[in-house]
């Protein structure tokens, strides 16, 4: 007789649901792990769009992995990393920071989800999904961790979570939200659903599309492979939602779409979109960060919204101008306070990288560009450490934890501080999104100190730069620098000497 | 000359800073494990795992349940797996797990085992091992809890695994049961698994005991009652126990199945025993793991009770001395 076909017997899977006798329902899944509410029942016909059988997922992961971890890849890395260009050498160290004890915290989100979903195919999903997490921790830690030897900065691929940097407590700020404290429903949408499937597609392939442009192919492909997880276990959101508009929880569905999809592109928006539009060697780049939203989220991700039965986020038409902008924007921040970030911030800048923001971007040299006129004339002027060194701390927003940079500088200046007063304390946000995130449960945030907040109640001694810069555990050798030494200038002043 | 000292520029090293101190070169499973699970540093504010309001639920879940939990230590990250199982090696382990299991089915499949059952033990089994999926889906549900309220990934991770174990056992109930019902003696079979399960009294007890254990949500505890009391209870009767009668009923292939999978219960318990060698160094943990097993332990006896009562139903034997078997294996599973 042949072998069964997965269709025969994969059900019985997920068939194993049972009423509890010994222990009452709300005890066996609280409400603050659980979140399914009595109108959500029948969780049996929750029917997860992407099966895989254990026997399947080991032997396709280790197929994948065999790839990736064969010695060929290993030295072809090496090699890579001795001859890239310095920004993608940044992007590298950025990139190896942030992400991968990020993806371990994530097999917590994907466990609460096993233990704490009624929905049997959710668990087993979830069960698949937390693996998957530590595989790309382990996977990109090992990896980052082949270039230890190189820069002291590749240190913070293990370190970056442990210390009170700003980008770290703004990362562990959103994945603890997003992740870790929230009850399995909550996690689905605004993990999976929100996050995964709305951002780690555009984190990945964008990421993968831009080292490929960098001529990293090999960072290319591993990414490229912890994205093929990704669109598996990011499905587990999609049929929840679906299950809790039938039951006419919609409401509760949409809020956490808004608030994890905002919460996720301010992050996201930060690290790849700067990262995106300045790092990669410009006569190669192909997409903007903001074509690439559009590709992704407006044309992608807007119809998976509606396909569930949500909608587009309130904030949507607001969102659309600040995928054109935010990443110049925070850009600036990030490569005038880079002492305070783990890796060596390059300003992307020349003539020729110029002609292409504005030909993406137009506009960009009446607005952005103008503070970078003012930053190019100190730089060619020898004028760095007066001019262009910050002498405090960013403001940082109360929600995102990213330095308050929304708007426009140049002609139309817009910048604003969105403020709240919530029990005698005064939060100043980033956003009207961000203020908006914080009021549908100020429980959850209301006592969190940002990094301000902590230099004003005495924590940050001495309170100065240098003192802030021990206390985010940067030191010599790890604090961020211009990843080309200025170099960049001189593509400037040989112009201005051809004139 | 300035008294002021210029700070040491800090130079790369050969691994994590976190790693470098020690003398032994540092594994990989040293690079990709240790120091992994950043929210016990509690950054932003003492006893505060979450970069949240301090109070928020769940940071007092985790306050009560990890950081308040009874077993203490002061490096929960120096805790070795002694397999020291990473993500790639355990799929490198289970895919070839796997194939063996896969095997033993196109074997026995090719030459028609499921005709050659009888009518009887159909019935049986339709009883005893069908409803198992439902038994072994709370293991992996219990398995997983504690990898989420582990004190390091060190310790998580052999929950983690062990959890996707628990599914491959689901997972290969539910093909035999699939492939039993293709047998026109085959009954009941994949129709009552869920009545057989909450109705049946010889599956009460288990029952009992994993809704029990399912609801202690404190890391100490849960490790106690889960791996040193239910699961090996389970894997004794469901796996060794049931296994023997198998054989005894003409079913080889259920025998060779169970000790298959006996193999992830093998490591299960190596690793465990080590977890409980590393807390025991600390004064005071091993008199509470004792009492604390001690407490959970009749639990586990009423169950092996009535399990193995229903697994010989029928049959002429002691059942009291099959029990104190069985009971003699449990308490021996951590020698």
């Amino acid at each position: 007789m042949a072998k069964l076909k997965r269709s025969d017997w994969y059900d019985f899977t997920r068939d194993t649901n049972w009423t509890p006798k010994y222990v009452s329902e709300e005890e066996l899944f609280p409400q603050q792990m659980c979140g399914m509410t009595d109108a959500m029942d029948d969780w049996n016909s929750y029917d997860e769009p992407y099966k895989q059988t254990y026997t399947d997922y080991v032997k396709v992961q280790r197929e994948k992995d065999a790839g990736a971890y064969s010695v060929r890849a290993v030295l072809e890395r090496s090699k890579m990393w001795d001859n890239a260009p310095a920004p993608w050498r940044s992007v590298l160290i950025q990139h190896y920071g942030a992400i991968p004890l990020a993806e371990y915290a994530a097999c917590t989100a994907e466990a609460h989800m096993t233990r704490f979903s009624k929905a049997p195919g959710m668990r087993n999903m979830a069960t698949f999904g937390c693996l998957d997490e530590m595989r790309h921790g382990q996977m990109q830690a090992y990896f980052g961790h082949e270039h230890v030897s190189k820069t002291r900065q590749a240190d913070w691929g293990w370190k970056a979570y442990h210390t009170n940097e700003w980008a770290s407590i703004a990362s562990r700020h959103f994945f603890d939200d997003m992740m870790t404290t929230r009850s399995a429903v909550e996690t689905a949408i605004g993990l999976t659903f929100a996050f995964e499937t709305g951002f780690t597609n555009l984190q990945f392939l964008a990421l993968a599309a831009e080292a490929g442009d960098a001529g990293d192919h090999t960072f290319a492909s591993l990414i490229s492979s912890v994205q093929t997880d990704e669109a598996r276990h990011a499905q587990i959101g999609g049929p929840l939602i679906r299950h809790m508009v039938e039951a006419g929880e919609t409401e509760r569905a949409q809020k956490m779409l808004d608030i994890g999809l905002w919460r996720a592109w301010k992050l996201f928006g930060t690290l790849t979109g700067a990262s995106m539009d300045y790092m990669a060697p410009v006569e190669l780049r192909k997409h903007s960060f903001k074509e690439f939203m559009e590709e992704w989220i407006v044309g992608q991700f807007e119809r998976q919204i509606i396909d569930v039965g949500l909608q587009k986020p309130w904030y949507w038409e607001h969102w659309m101008k600040d995928i054109g902008e935010w990443q110049h924007s925070v850009q600036i921040g990030l490569w005038f306070w880079r002492p305070t970030v783990w890796w060596d911030h390059a300003a992307g800048m020349g003539p020729a990288e110029r002609d292409w923001l504005e030909e993406k971007y137009p506009g960009w040299n009446d607005k952005w560009g103008k503070v970078w006129d003012v930053i190019i004339r100190n730089v060619a002027a020898g004028e760095i450490e007066e001019k262009v060194m910050p002498k405090t701390l960013p403001m940082v927003c109360n929600m995102c934890q990213i330095p308050i940079a929304s708007g426009n500088p140049g002609g139309e200046w817009s910048v604003k501080d969105y403020q709240l007063e919530q029990d005698g304390r005064l939060y100043h946000f980033c956003s009207e999104q961000c203020r908006w995130v914080f009021e549908q449960e100020p429980a959850r945030y209301q006592g969190h100190l940002d990094l301000n907040d902590r230099f004003l109640a005495g924590e940050i001694q001495p309170p100065t730069l240098e003192g802030a810069l021990q206390y985010m555990g940067l030191a010599p050798g790890e604090i961020g620098d211009d990843a080309e030494r200025y170099e960049w200038i001189k593509k400037f002043t040989r112009q201005e000497k051809v004139a | 000359m300035s008294n002021e000292q210029t700070p040491e520029v800090l130079k790369p090293l050969r691994t994590w800073s976190h790693l470098a101190a020690r003398r032994r070169r540092p594994s990989e499973y040293d690079i990709v494990t240790r120091g992994f699970l950043y929210n016990t540093d509690h950054l932003s504010g003492e006893n505060v795992p979450f970069e949240q309001d301090p109070d928020a639920p769940m940071q007092q879940w985790y306050r009560k349940y990890r950081e308040g939990s009874a077993l203490k230590h002061d490096d929960w990250d120096a805790f070795t797996d002694p397999d020291e199982l990473v993500y790639r090696t355990y799929n490198l382990v289970q895919d070839g797990q796997e194939n063996y299991v896969e095997g033993l089915f196109k074997q026995f499949s090719d030459r028609d085992h499921d005709a050659g059952l009888s009518e009887e033990w159909m019935t049986r089994l339709a009883r005893l091992y069908t409803p198992a999926r439902y038994l072994f889906h709370t293991l992996q549900m219990g398995s997983i809890y504690l990898g989420s309220i582990a004190p390091s990934a060190s310790v998580a991770n052999i929950f983690y695994f062990q959890a996707a174990d628990m599914l491959r056992w689901v997972s290969r109930v539910a093909y035999r049961t699939a492939e039993l019902r293709l047998q026109p003696t085959s009954g009941d079979i994949g129709e009552r698994e869920r009545q057989v399960w909450e109705k049946d009294p010889m599956w009460k007890g288990f029952r009992e005991l994993m809704e029990k254990v399912l609801v202690t949500y404190d890391f100490s505890e849960g490790l106690v009652a889960l791996q040193l009391v239910a699961k090996p209870a389970v894997e004794e009767c469901l796996l060794r126990a049931l296994g023997k009668v198998a054989r005894h009923n003409g079913d080889a292939l259920l025998g060779l199945l169970n000790d298959a999978l006996f193999v992830d219960s093998e490591r299960h318990r190596r690793q465990t025993r080590e977890l409980l060698d590393f807390v025991s160094q600390r004064e005071g943990n091993q008199a509470w793991i004792d009492e604390t097993r001690a407490k959970w332990l009749p639990l586990a006896d009423k169950a092996i009770e009535a399990w193995v009562g229903g697994l010989y139903d029928g049959e002429d034997e002691d059942i009291d001395s099959i029990v104190e078997v069985v009971k003699k294996h449990v308490e021996a599973a951590y020698g």
